[in-house]
């Protein structure tokens, strides 16, 4: 028996190379962006709240709080109408909130790119920690009251499934192309981001829409509260010295990435530098030095060919936990070294809460949104800084100059990420 | 997708057939469906039949059970680090010191479902005493992070989820990790846990469907020789199951210009006409050395069904020395089929 393997046959889009050589130090050319967080719907919405040191939390009334410590959280106000034009009324009832703000970041990243629609988009990468939660608990509500057969079930487990919902997305532009899912709990945004860059930098697409989102659901709720990570108070106060707790919220936001050859001249910015590493001390718990962090900020800087001293902002982690601001400061004296005392940084969660899924990608939106105002978000509610913080700890917004902006994200599982971002002028 | 000089060095897997890839193997060749038994619900009595194929206890000594993060891991992690020594032990590594440079890329697509349910339980019951304890065990990346963490990996470490054939983005992905010299080696594994809500779910798309669950687990390497997986056809997208349809036989064809000659077929047919139409039609009129249809006798292991028959591809491959197509036409979002060649 004899067979023979055929290397030139055809092969869908995807195997097709580009002409993008594989280069480890490609910038990677952000062409739009899309932002719905707490603070408002879209780009301008968002920097006008985050310079005028505005925060955006409130009780939560679409699950029910009682029992449990924090009522509060940073709550997206989504339009009345559905953001979905195309799909059927039908089928817009089977899409969760989360979608529903993801959709809007896509509409505004594709419209800042100058684009009508997803043709010519190689992947959708998006991260989630919860997907379409809220359908998964009200499948397991119905099955647990009722054990007979209940046909609206299918919908629920269809539904729940995160590439359901993406799909949704897809029909919506009549696009149909790969979709792929980080989950790597609260670093999943920026993952998402890395793991497109790295999609063009291997030359395996030369256009991805990358980003992340998570919506409020009452486990994931329920869950940071019996950890006692929310804060009681509701207020989180990053890098504070008496600070208990972070404040959750929900959002989503997108970047168009497109390979450094392609509308050069219309970016917005680039991603200059992406690293990942694992944590391995605890399931929730960070280590105390930071060390993975360290490593993801260095290697991420080695990518973009820049130094701790030129990174001109850096949006942190910042949860407020008593443990995870400890250790960022930490990481980032260690990283930075003598020029630590330099180096602005603040918490944008202290504005908005910690967006989850969607943190890693709307806080590298707000890098962006930074680099292109030449601005600095605040750290809000501080009232003593930590003794850990050595770093410039931004308390107000401001003025600023630079050319490079660093964005962390950590999460459950020990997962690191840092994006480092470069200003595009014109 | 690019997977050129990248090999599978080291093959493992965990399934309703038992705790090592050959049990896996052995079993689908003799071709007998594996014994199914009525999944138990919590509260009262289920009024349809669902049935389930489990994963049968772990043959002693377990070697994992001593290690701190799995005192209440779940069963997906511990089929997932099962799996994964298998492979590392496969490819030759002591598993009690894993190669350096290894990342690993996890797979599922409902994930936690255990520790969830039980969580949310507890959460409706009363919320101020649900457990801090099983919560983080709830999270997609839960069982990556035990297995970075018993396996001492400290770089590269995703969860993807997703169609159970995400597995070949990530390969794809892996690949690049390998020649870019982002890692040295990459262990992917899928892997599913089976509960009563997915058990049931199951049946709501058809009442013949049976769960199962399990982990399979690859090791690709560019330093060794194995079966390599050599052309992959696809994604080719789709958002609903008549253009699904439609789309594989252009999946067939793509994939069968990639070679001339015999090979074996390994199918993701799972026994119910209405789902299994259109792949056998895509692959039919050609002749197969042998046809392996995994999920007729495991059951549906979802999430972790592509990794099974990439498993079980890779091991026939070096079995057998032939070429093996793998059809994975997914449910709903894209369709994959891959060549692995000896």
């Amino acid at each position: 028996m004899s067979w023979q393997f055929n290397r030139h046959a055809n092969e869908s889009h995807l195997s097709q190379p580009f002409s993008v050589s594989f280069s480890p130090s490609q910038r990677i050319a952000i062409t739009g962006a899309g932002i719905v967080s707490p603070l408002g719907l879209g780009w301008e919405a968002n920097e006008c709240s985050l310079a005028a040191d505005r925060s955006a939390f409130r009780p939560v009334d679409f699950f029910d709080t009682t029992g449990l410590i924090a009522k509060t959280a940073g709550v997206v106000d989504l339009p009345a109408e559905s953001p979905f034009h195309r799909i059927s009324p039908h089928k817009q009832g089977h899409v969760d909130r989360g979608t529903r703000m993801l959709l809007l970041a896509i509409r505004e990243a594709l419209a800042q790119a100058g684009r009508q629609g997803m043709e010519g988009i190689d992947a959708l990468v998006i991260g989630t920690s919860a997907g379409a939660m809220p359908l998964g608990e009200s499948y397991f509500e119905n099955a647990r009251h009722d054990s007979g057969r209940i046909p609206s079930q299918l919908s629920r487990a269809e539904h729940y499934q995160p590439q359901r919902q993406m799909n949704s997305i897809a029909d919506e532009f009549g696009w149909r192309g790969p979709v792929i899912i980080v989950s790597n709990a609260c670093a999943s945004g920026a993952n998402a981001i890395g793991w497109a860059a790295d999609m063009i930098r291997s030359g395996r697409c030369k256009r991805v829409l990358a980003g992340g989102f998570d919506a409020l659901a009452r486990l994931v709720f329920a869950g940071f509260d019996s950890l006692r990570a929310l804060a009681p108070s509701g207020i989180p106060r990053p890098f504070d010295a008496q600070r208990d707790g972070l404040a959750l919220g929900e959002g989503a936001a997108v970047m168009l990435l497109e390979a450094e050859d392609a509308r050069q001249s219309d970016a917005l910015g680039d991603v200059a530098g992406y690293s990942t590493a694992t944590d391995l001390h605890h399931l929730t718990q960070p280590d105390p030095e930071g060390k993975a962090a360290i490593r993801t900020m260095t290697s991420a800087c080695a990518q973009a060919g820049v130094s701790p001293a030129q990174i001109g902002y850096i949006n942190s982690h910042g949860t407020g936990t008593p443990f995870n601001d400890v250790a960022e400061a930490s990481a980032i004296a260690a990283w930075a070294g003598d020029v630590v005392a330099t180096i602005p940084v603040s918490s944008t969660k202290s504005a908005m809460g910690h967006l989850l899924g969607g943190a890693g990608a709307v806080e590298a939106v707000i890098c962006l949104m930074a680099l292109r105002g030449q601005w600095l978000p605040a750290s809000l509610n501080v009232r003593t800084i930590d003794a850990a913080v050595r770093f410039d700890l931004v308390q107000k917004f401001r003025t600023a100059r630079f050319e490079h902006a660093l964005t962390n994200s950590f999460g459950f599982g020990g997962t690191n990420a840092t994006l480092v971002l470069q200003r595009r002028t014109a | 997708m690019n997977l050129e000089g990248v090999h599978i060095r080291g093959i493992g897997a965990v399934s309703s057939a038992g705790w090592s890839a050959g049990d896996l193997l052995r079993t689908v060749r003799e071709g007998n469906p594996l014994p199914a038994v009525n999944c138990a619900r919590p509260g009262d009595e289920r009024t349809w039949p669902c049935p389930v194929r489990l994963v049968p206890p772990p043959p002693p000594p377990d070697k994992t059970a001593r290690h701190p993060r799995m005192r209440r891991s779940s069963a997906i992690t511990r089929y997932s680090v099962a799996a994964a020594l298998g492979a590392l032990a496969d490819a030759g590594h002591d598993p009690a010191a894993p190669p350096r440079g290894l990342g690993i890329l996890f797979v599922m697509m409902n994930g936690c479902v255990n520790y969830t349910g039980r969580f949310f339980n507890e959460v409706l019951q009363n919320p101020a005493q649900a457990s801090p304890l099983i919560f983080p065990e709830t999270v997609f990346n839960a069982p990556a992070s035990h297995i970075a963490s018993f396996l001492g990996i400290d770089g590269v470490v995703s969860t993807l989820v997703g169609s159970p054939n995400t597995i070949v983005e990530a390969l794809d992905t892996a690949a690049f990790w390998i020649r870019s010299g982002i890692v040295e080696e990459c262990l992917i594994i899928a892997a599913e846990e089976c509960d009563w809500l997915s058990a049931e779910a199951l049946t709501y798309y058809h009442p013949k469907l049976i769960a199962t669950e399990g982990a399979g687990a690859l090791l690709l390497s560019a330093k060794s020789t194995g079966p390599q997986v050599c052309a992959v056809t696809g994604p080719l997208c789709y958002t609903t199951w008549d253009e699904r349809a439609a789309l594989l036989p252009d999946l067939a064809a793509q994939t069968r210009a990639k070679f001339m000659g015999d090979a074996i077929l390994i199918d993701d047919r799972c026994g119910i006409d209405r789902i299994d139409r259109a792949e056998q039609a895509a692959w039919s009129g050609a002749h197969w050395q042998a046809v392996r249809s995994p999920k007729l006798i495991l059951g549906e292991s979802m999430g972790a069904s592509s990794a099974l028959q990439l498993v079980l591809g890779a091991l026939e491959a070096r079995d057998t020395h032939q070429p093996v197509v793998v059809s994975m036409p997914g449910a709903n979002t894209a369709a994959y089929a891959c060549v692995i060649t000896p």
